[in-house]
């Protein structure tokens, strides 16, 4: 019975998909560089002191649709970075994929739609995306001026493509950055992401 | 005027084919991906009665809308009914739905086709003759690469009859998507958290090994499982086992969701769905040091051993012992065989209690009952019987009570019946120990009532086998005793003395027996021992002429004790069955407990029992002392407060979430609905709960 409850137990250790591994709250975020939209590179490391926000977008999704056709994902994109917080859209979709844009294209949609993120990160091979395992967009990430990583989830608390959600909705990105903010603890740190999955390249 | 005439006609039939078409459009909708269909078992309804309807999608092939969990994207299809006043719609049925894979990230949706059925109920009074209508606002959305989100209409009507003139009709679309349903209550099925997995368990005559081609666990809620993770399944006869992978550092009270099997029949392989609905025992590893931790058999043999051995210097233990020690020094000339075999002797007497307490665990937890360390208190029978044996303890150590001559005293060492006294005062401290809990023992024992039954007595036998070491050793060694006084008169000083303690445990056990049963079952206990010191006192005056009869008068008291105690303890109910609220806690519930976490308050929570010492003394030494106390109201924490001294299914649960079997159990729960909750030690001093309490704070304020 030990032996088989063993067996079991190796054999589910050795089983489990490596990939969705999604980073610890309270641990050091993941560091990475990645190109920007405007041709330069950024590294993580190097926004230390700094509180940064990480949105996984694809400008078709219908979910991406709705929360910047209601103008939410652009206000929240304002106050986070009137307070010098830097945010950066994150693209994971491969060449080929809904959501996949080259860097001046990225730089259009976001004009076109007044998004007024720090930067687009461009991650056509999927590795910053693997790195924090995000599978939806949106998909938002929170990380404070130590380099911790303090929230992950959706960008609020109802998962919809409709807009007749956002009344209702707690905006959790909003939330956590008020927290960090004025020194208090993020009250929900780890929250459902919801929305299309990235479809990323093999 | 012919030709009018059939102008009129043609007209004619153009309307009411016209008419027909609406009618079908309305039922029916095409959107680029999906058509959906406005289906029901029901050709002609009547006033009360329950219809089922379904919205049946054909989807175009590979792509795929959702399920009520719609895993890690997507969103699940949202139907919603406008029916006329008085009818309403239940929940959806939901099929069992299959997973996708896309890359690394998993969605639990359907393919090619599926309905989605409900139950509708019609309002009591509808008029016959009239029409029932039915409409649907469907919303969904279809993915395949991308994502289109679609809303349809959907409405139908159907014809109200006279009572008992209904018809019903066979619709492929809702026959083939009851098949599919979940089959409810068709297994018992259970659920534990073991080695940072969550195993589920199903059990019953028709599983067989061979048959199972394939089994996977949808869970009903988003963030309980990892969607993508792979499930391990282990299939023998009657038994099914899988492996499921927690989403995060926490899981819910119960696992709710669907089981899928593929079973093999006949050639082919046909798919069944069951409903799973199992309380979820046990706990997971937490980053946090301070949490609950899980361990292995080793280590639980360890921390059982150790925890035993912690035991003897516990309140309850520590008088029992000494009598035995006291009888040691006294007969260092004892041969070295008997003295071996005495301390055998004594170890086998409290290994037989742990053995007794492992069996009635083992039966009961195969009854499917949940018992604790300490459950035997939860009987106020036992709690008066103990009270009565320590009051005769206590007796015998004054020096009143001599049970012939051969086992004048509890520490005999004089005979062979010596080794039956040996044996009994085993059990005896192994009793007594009971209503306390030292360090390590409940980590070892809560792993052990999750194990099966080799493991389990393994535990319990570890523990009792730490509870006789030190005697045992003594018995082996006795030069150690050198570093006890030498023997002299002393000796019958402190064993008079220890009585005293043996008295309070009496009046412990009465006041634990007055909040089970009550204020006559108290007079009952008191009498019944005025009975025994009665009986005692005959035993110990009687002469030579008149041993017969003060034999008997005295036997005869002492069964009039008991039967007096037995007969108003019996049937008492408690007086009072509840923590009552006041104003620094209330009692605890789980609802309660989800309520205050809502709210984002910090909670504290103390699950105790009267008869618990240790659970008593922490409240007196840390959570009842002043600057608690102001600690408490300062970080506004609630105090939720779990009795244990009566058996409490919610607080026995609760227990096991923490991979516990016993009182007491202090969590604390930091502010935040997801907040990550704290274990404190079985033992707390204030600096420990006010560490935890400040430490839980900048720690977050730190992330």
């Amino acid at each position: 019975m030990i032996k088989k409850l063993i067996a079991t137990a190796a054999l589910a250790t050795a089983l489990v998909l490596p990939a969705a591994a999604s980073p610890d709250i309270g641990k050091e975020a993941p560091n990475f560089t990645a190109r920007t939209a405007d041709g330069k590179t950024v590294d993580l490391k190097s926004l230390r002191g700094k509180i940064v926000v990480l949105e996984w977008t694809n400008h078709e999704c219908p979910y991406v649709r709705m929360h910047y056709g209601a103008n939410n994902m652009q206000a929240t994109q304002k106050d986070a970075t009137a307070q010098g917080i830097v945010w950066l859209q994150i693209i994971s979709s491969p060449p080929g994929k809904q959501g996949f844009l080259e860097g001046p294209a990225a730089i259009k949609v976001n004009a076109e739609r007044n998004a007024v993120p720090t930067n687009v990160l461009l991650d056509p091979d999927g590795k910053v995306g693997s790195l924090y395992g995000a599978q939806t967009t949106p998909h938002m990430y929170v990380i404070d001026e130590k380099g911790t990583l303090v929230y992950k989830g959706g960008i609020d608390s109802i998962p919809s493509y409709r807009a007749d959600s956002l009344p209702k909705a707690v905006n959790y990105v909003r939330e956590t950055l008020t927290a960090l903010v004025s020194n208090k603890p993020v009250p929900n740190p780890s929250t459902r992401a919801y929305g299309c999955t990235i479809h990323y390249g093999s | 005027m012919k030709l009018s005439h059939h102008a009129t006609a043609t007209l004619l039939t153009a309307i009411l084919f016209c008419a027909a078409f609406s009618a079908q459009a309305a039922d029916i909708a095409k959107t680029e991906h999906v058509t959906a269909r406005l289906v029901t078992d029901a050709r002609s309804v009547e006033a009360g009665a329950t219809i089922t309807v379904g919205i049946h999608k054909l989807i175009k092939p590979k792509w795929h809308t959702y399920w009520q969990n719609s895993g890690d994207a997507g969103t699940a299809t949202a139907i919603a009914w406008t029916l006329s006043q008085g009818a309403s719609a239940g929940e959806i049925l939901w099929p069992a739905p299959k997973r996708l894979m896309i890359g690394p990230v998993a969605n639990y949706g359907y393919e090619d086709e599926v309905t989605l059925l409900t139950r509708i109920k019609l309002p009591d009074t509808l008029p016959a003759g009239e029409a029932f209508p039915i409409r649907a606002v469907v919303d969904w959305l279809v993915c395949e690469e991308i994502c289109i989100p679609e809303q349809v209409t959907l409405e139908l009507s159907l014809p109200v009859v006279a009572k008992g003139f209904s018809t019903g009709i066979s619709i492929r679309a809702i026959e083939s998507a009851r098949m599919k349903l979940p089959v409810e209550n068709a297994w018992p099925f259970t659920a534990s958290v073991k080695n940072s997995k969550i195993e589920l368990t199903a059990a019953s005559s028709d599983i067989s090994r061979d048959k199972i081609a394939n089994a996977h666990f949808f869970a009903s809620d988003w963030g309980v499982i990892k969607h993508a993770a792979n499930q391990p399944m282990s299939a023998e006869d009657g038994k099914l086992l899988l492996t499921l992978e927690p989403y995060e550092s926490k899981v819910p009270q119960t696992l709710r969701g669907v089981l899928v099997l593929d079973e093999k029949s006949g050639g082919k392989t046909v798919q069944q769905a069951y409903a799973v609905e199992a309380p979820l025992t046990g706990t997971l590893t937490s980053q946090n040091n301070f949490a609950m931790q899980e361990i292995g058999f080793a280590t639980a043999l360890l921390f059982a051993l150790l925890g035993g051995i912690i035991l003897n210097l516990m309140p309850c233990v520590f008088p029992v012992l000494s009598i035995k020690v006291l009888a040691l020094v006294n007969h260092t000339r004892v041969s070295r065989h008997r003295r071996h075999l005495h301390g055998i002797a004594y170890t086998l007497g409290v290994l037989a209690f742990f053995g007794v307490i492992a069996g009635i665990v083992l039966v009961f937890k195969a009854g499917g009952t949940e018992f604790g360390w300490g459950f035997q208190f939860q009987s106020p029978l036992f709690v008066l019987l103990l009270a009565y044996l320590m009051f005769a303890v206590g007796l015998s150590q004054s020096g009143l009570i001599s049970f012939g001559n051969s086992m004048s005293r509890f520490g005999a060492f004089g005979s062979n019946e010596g080794y039956a006294m040996s044996f009994l005062m085993g059990g005896l401290a192994a009793i007594v120990a009971t209503p306390c809990t030292a360090p390590f023992m409940g980590t070892a024992l809560g792993f052990a009532v999750s194990q099966p039954a080799p493991i389990l007595l393994a535990i319990f036998f570890a523990l009792g086998f730490g509870l006789a070491l030190p005697y045992l050793l003594l018995c082996y060694w006795p030069s150690l005793l050198r570093y006890l006084p030498r023997p002299g008169p002393w000796m019958e000083r402190l064993k008079q003395l220890l009585a005293f303690p043996m008295y309070a445990t009496a009046i412990w056990l009465v006041w634990v027996l007055a909040q089970q049963a009550g204020a006559n079952a108290v007079a009952a206990a008191l009498c019944g021992m005025l009975l025994i010191a009665f009986g005692a006192w005959l035993l110990a005056s009687s002469g030579k002429n008149w041993r017969a009869l003060t034999y008997s008068f005295s036997l005869a008291s002492i069964a009039a004790a008991l039967a007096l105690g037995v007969y108003f303890v019996k049937d008492a109910t408690a007086p009072e069955q509840t923590v009552r609220a006041n104003a620094r806690y209330e009692a605890f519930t789980p609802t309660r407990l989800e309520e205050l976490r809502a709210q984002g308050r910090p909670v504290f929570i103390n699950l105790t029992a009267a008869w618990c010492i240790t659970c008593l003394v922490n409240e007196r030494v840390a959570l009842e002392r002043a600057n608690v106390i102001s600690a408490f109201e300062a970080a506004n924490i609630a105090y939720l407060k779990g009795d244990w001294t009566h058996r409490d299914p919610a607080i026995t649960q609760m227990l096991a979430r923490f991979g516990r079997n016993g009182v007491p159990l202090y969590v604390y729960y930091p502010a935040g609905a997801s907040a990550q909750p704290v274990v404190l030690p079985q033992i707390l001093t204030p600096e420990i709960v006010l560490r935890e309490i400040v430490q839980s704070k900048t720690a977050r304020v730190e992330n």
